[in-house]
């Protein structure tokens, strides 16, 4: 006994020891593998990185979340023979029951029935992640999206947009333009048959019907499968006094890996530049030169918007490139491009056949539109116009 | 009599004075002309061409050269060495190069250049532009989306920049010929570029 452990001291390492402990530690408290959901607000900026709990598939997070999140004033108290849970936010009271899956609001004035039922798990009350998408937005002006697969939950304030559509610049029209077309310009195809001039399509009709709805003036520059040259196309979008121009696409690479969202910037002298020098203003105020390129500030600020709302649909930043763009050339307003994914990428194409993918699309391009139509001032109307003394440049 | 000596001599010195003047004067007119005169004949004189080598003389080794190309699972088009026996002259080295370029893809790698192109002709101006002209391949090939047309392009470029920086500095793709202005509707190439 004594032999060994002189054998032992005379074997003892410190440095082996330490990473023992340190192994033991990690293990002990599982390192770093806690699974999370990341809440961000509308700008994209991180709010609260919650670890989750997961109950038969459903994912629970604890009752102090919403302190974080959405009230920092929020209270909550637990009766424990009822099993009630009663959460006090500045305004409003609500009341939920452990197993059940009602939620009731300020004493019975509205009851909201949740898919999952709060529980207890491991001796706390927790929340499903459905009572922050469906309750939330019923408690402030806020809209919430979760995304699965990012394990991503955003919040966002709903008060910068119009709520009122007579608000809007009826000469104010948003032109999208869903690229390709016809028989003969199919565009990109994906390697189950999917045609990239199918999908633009149908994101751009989604675009449509919610823009009518949200009040804004908008026009498609085809509205079925037919060629379209970018002569016709630019005609239709330059009649138009003042807007905003959204060219739709889907991408391919000879990289299968490549995916997600980009975004595009008609700059011809951006990372391909041409040789001729831009056109000088000569000091001129009043020369009023028609190019895109006057354009190019107000384009950057729609797609540094665009690039905000859509980073919700990436684990990686969206990349807002500047160089010659053809299918913007001729545009004389504020125009970006967007390819909607990679159709040369497996799991892109199977999310751009989901129709819950593109309305979600939809529905953030539109609330790009609503953040900028906000913040350059086209919600209020400009020299006394009105919805009846603007005509429509083309009969529709 | 000294007197009057004295006075024909200081008017010599003047009159000689004023002839020593006026034939420096004179001088550096002519001078001048003659400058400006040079001057005006090296601006009417035709462009000298960029290389006054034999389109037939080789390089005496062989020289390492990059193409651009993607690497299976990559994202970003990367330096392919290759080794090649070039002729001196620089419009028909960026032949060879720009051949070896459509012609070359080692496994492991994806060419951004459409199967079946050509390279039909090559260019350099006085501007050091390099007009590239390709067979209809290259546009006919293109499988659609900005990201393919943009690697496709700037493969192109990438090389040419690579192999030639000091003789090059635009170029200007042509298919068939022709100026066009884009090869699948989403990059302007009616112009020469240049990063």
């Amino acid at each position: 006994m004594q032999y060994n452990i002189k054998m032992c001291l005379r074997t003892f390492d410190p440095i082996k020891l330490f990473l023992f402990i340190i192994l033991l530690v990690s293990a002990t408290h599982g390192f770093s593998d806690a699974e999370t959901v990341r809440f961000v607000n509308g700008e994209g900026d991180i709010l609260d990185e919650v670890e989750f709990i997961l109950h038969d598939n459903n994912i629970y997070l604890p009752v102090e979340t919403l302190k974080s999140v959405f009230d920092p004033e929020m209270k909550h108290s637990y009766h424990t023979p009822s099993k009630q849970l009663t959460i006090k936010t500045k305004d409003k009271e609500i009341k939920l029951l452990m197993g059940n899956p009602s939620v009731t609001i300020d004493a019975g004035r509205q009851t909201i029935t949740l898919t999952v039922p709060p529980r207890i798990i491991k001796g706390e009350q927790k929340l499903p992640i459905s009572f922050f998408e469906v309750v939330l937005p019923e408690l402030d002006d806020v809209r919430v999206i979760y995304k699965p697969e990012l394990q991503r939950v955003r919040i966002m304030q709903n008060t910068s947009l119009p709520s009122d559509s007579s608000e809007i610049n009826p000469l104010w029209t948003v032109i999208i333009d869903p690229g390709h077309g016809g028989e003969d310009d199919v565009g990109c195809k994906s390697q189950t048959g999917l045609f990239e001039k199918d999908v633009v399509l149908s994101v751009a009709k989604e675009i449509e019907t919610l823009c009518k709805q949200h009040g804004f003036s908008i026009y498609l520059t085809r509205e079925e499968d037919v060629k379209k040259s970018r002569q016709q196309r630019f005609q239709i979008a330059n009649r138009f006094e003042t807007g905003l121009y959204i060219s739709l696409h889907c991408n391919a690479s000879f990289s299968q890996n490549h995916k997600g969202l980009r975004l595009y910037l008609n700059n011809p002298y951006g990372s391909l530049r041409f040789r001729t020098a831009p056109i000088p203003t000569l000091g001129i105020k009043n020369l009023n030169i028609r190019t895109q390129a006057n354009f190019l500030q107000q384009s950057k600020d729609f797609a540094s918007i665009l690039q905000k709302e859509l980073n919700f649909f990436a684990k990686d930043p969206i990349a807002i490139s500047e160089f010659p763009v053809i299918s913007l050339k001729d545009v004389y307003m504020p125009a970006v491009l967007i390819e909607l994914g990679y159709l040369s990428n497996l799991e892109d194409a199977a999310r751009l056949t989901n129709q819950d993918h593109i309305r979600e699309l939809a529905q953030t391009i539109v609330r790009s539109i609503q953040v900028y139509s906000a913040k350059v001032g086209h919600t209020i109307k400009s020299n006394g116009a009105t919805a009846e003394e603007s005509s429509n440049p083309i009969e529709r | 009599m000294s007197k009057i000596r004295k006075i024909i001599h200081s008017r010599l010195i003047v009159t000689w004075g004023i002839t020593l003047v006026t034939i420096v004067i004179g001088l550096a007119i002519v001078l001048l002309l003659i400058a400006n005169s040079k001057r005006t004949v090296i601006q009417d004189a035709p462009p000298e061409l960029p290389n006054q080598a034999n389109p037939t003389d080789m390089l005496p080794s062989p020289k390492d050269v990059n193409i651009y190309l993607l690497e299976s699972d990559g994202l970003e088009l990367t330096p392919v060495r290759l080794e090649l026996r070039l002729y001196a002259e620089p419009t028909e080295q960026l032949k060879q190069i720009l051949s070896a370029l459509v012609q070359t893809t080692p496994t492991n790698y994806r060419n951004p250049i459409p199967r079946g192109t050509v390279l039909n002709e090559v260019y350099i101006d006085t501007q050091k532009t390099a007009y590239l002209d390709f067979s209809h391949h290259l546009a006919d090939g293109q499988i659609g989306g900005t990201t393919a047309e943009y690697m496709s392009v700037t493969s192109i470029l990438r090389t040419v920049f690579d192999a030639l920086p000091e003789n090059i500095k635009h170029v200007q793709i042509l298919i068939d010929g022709k100026e066009v202005e884009t090869l699948a509707g989403h990059l302007n190439i009616s112009q020469p570029l240049r990063f």
